[in-house]
């Protein structure tokens, strides 16, 4: 658990310093269809933080921060929840 | 490599839910199997881990960037089941609350990313045999978390290619080679971050790395 711990912490300093330096560039994808002219259709579902920004922030940097971090630990409790409901008891 | 929905026709789209829903029940019966309830922490953990070093974008050449996707990672850590399944719910939170990769196409970057990624560790253990070698088994993970981004990206190039949005522009025959022509490139930044993370896991910690553990068919019994 310790360990687990740590690497949490270890994981959230990354993301703080590094996202300065992430690369706003398209990704493969991204350029091959913009490449070929094709527009990015209208998602019909834009989630509630698109593109990786919260609402309640201007600036783009806290923006992205929040937006990962609440990420992380919607990810983090959903498997651990589904982990804890479903892996089985024994062999501990 | 998220496949926005409107890229794909909707019958792809259903024939791909119905393929990874396949690989989804055989991961979900693997991991029953060998997970013990101690294990989920750390299921837990590298799963966020994965989500959050995809926001990390690497720049490559001309102005385009990728990003870890850490599918080998994860099948190095986990084992090709929780990594299928872990990097299934990476992309559920990412479609649901982020709009990274489309609902409809949500079954074809499933196929694309996590079935690919995780059974990228039969490719590790092809590449390593046996073999005890810390170099071996370091250039047997960069050889497989490259080819899992290659080979996501040609699907994902033959998706796109078949259906109607791209058809007008050429089809296959352009989406295929422009697709593997920038994950060849990507695919080096995944697999020098994944060759780095797992060396330098098993110099510190060795015992997270469960898929090394099944690779080498010793049992993977681990506390944490």
């Amino acid at each position: 658990m310790r360990g687990v711990t740590k690497a949490i912490i270890l994981i959230i300093i990354g993301l703080i310093v590094l996202l300065p330096f992430a690369s706003t560039h398209p990704d493969g994808l991204e350029k091959v269809a913009g490449s070929l002219g094709i527009e990015e259709p209208e998602p019909m579902w834009s989630g509630l933080m698109p593109d990786y920004t919260f609402l309640l922030t201007e600036n783009p940097y806290m923006s992205k921060l929040i937006s990962g971090l609440i990420g992380f630990f919607l990810v983090f409790s959903l498997v651990w929840g589904v982990g804890r409901v479903f892996a089985r008891r024994n062999r501990v | 490599m998220h496949i926005p929905d409107g890229f794909l026709d909707l019958p792809l789209c259903v024939l791909m839910y119905v393929v990874s829903s396949g690989f989804l029940a055989w991961a979900w019966r693997g991991v029953r199997r060998a997970f013990p309830r101690s294990s989920v922490p750390i299921i837990a953990v590298s799963s966020a881990f994965v989500f959050v070093s995809q926001m990390l974008n690497f720049p490559i050449v001309y102005g385009t960037s990728g990003h870890l996707v850490g599918g080998t990672f994860l099948a190095m850590l986990l084992g090709p089941h929780a990594a299928v399944i872990s990097m299934s719910i990476v992309l559920l939170i990412q479609a649901i609350f982020f709009a990274d990769g489309g609902i409809l196409t949500f079954g074809a970057n499933i196929f694309n990313m996590a079935v690919i990624g995780g059974l990228s560790f039969y490719m590790v253990k092809a590449l390593s045999g046996h073999s005890l070698s810390q170099k071996w088994l370091s250039a047997s993970v960069f050889m497989a978390s490259w080819s899992s981004v290659v080979l996501g990206a040609l699907a994902c190039a033959i998706q796109i290619g078949i259906s109607s949005t791209f058809a007008s522009v050429g089809g296959v025959m352009v989406t295929v080679p422009a697709m593997l022509f920038w994950h060849m490139i990507i695919g080096i930044g995944e697999a020098a971050i994944t060759t780095a993370l797992v060396s330098q896991l098993s110099r510190i910690s060795p015992a997270v790395l469960g898929g090394i553990t099944m690779l080498r068919g010793l049992t993977h019994e681990r506390r944490y």
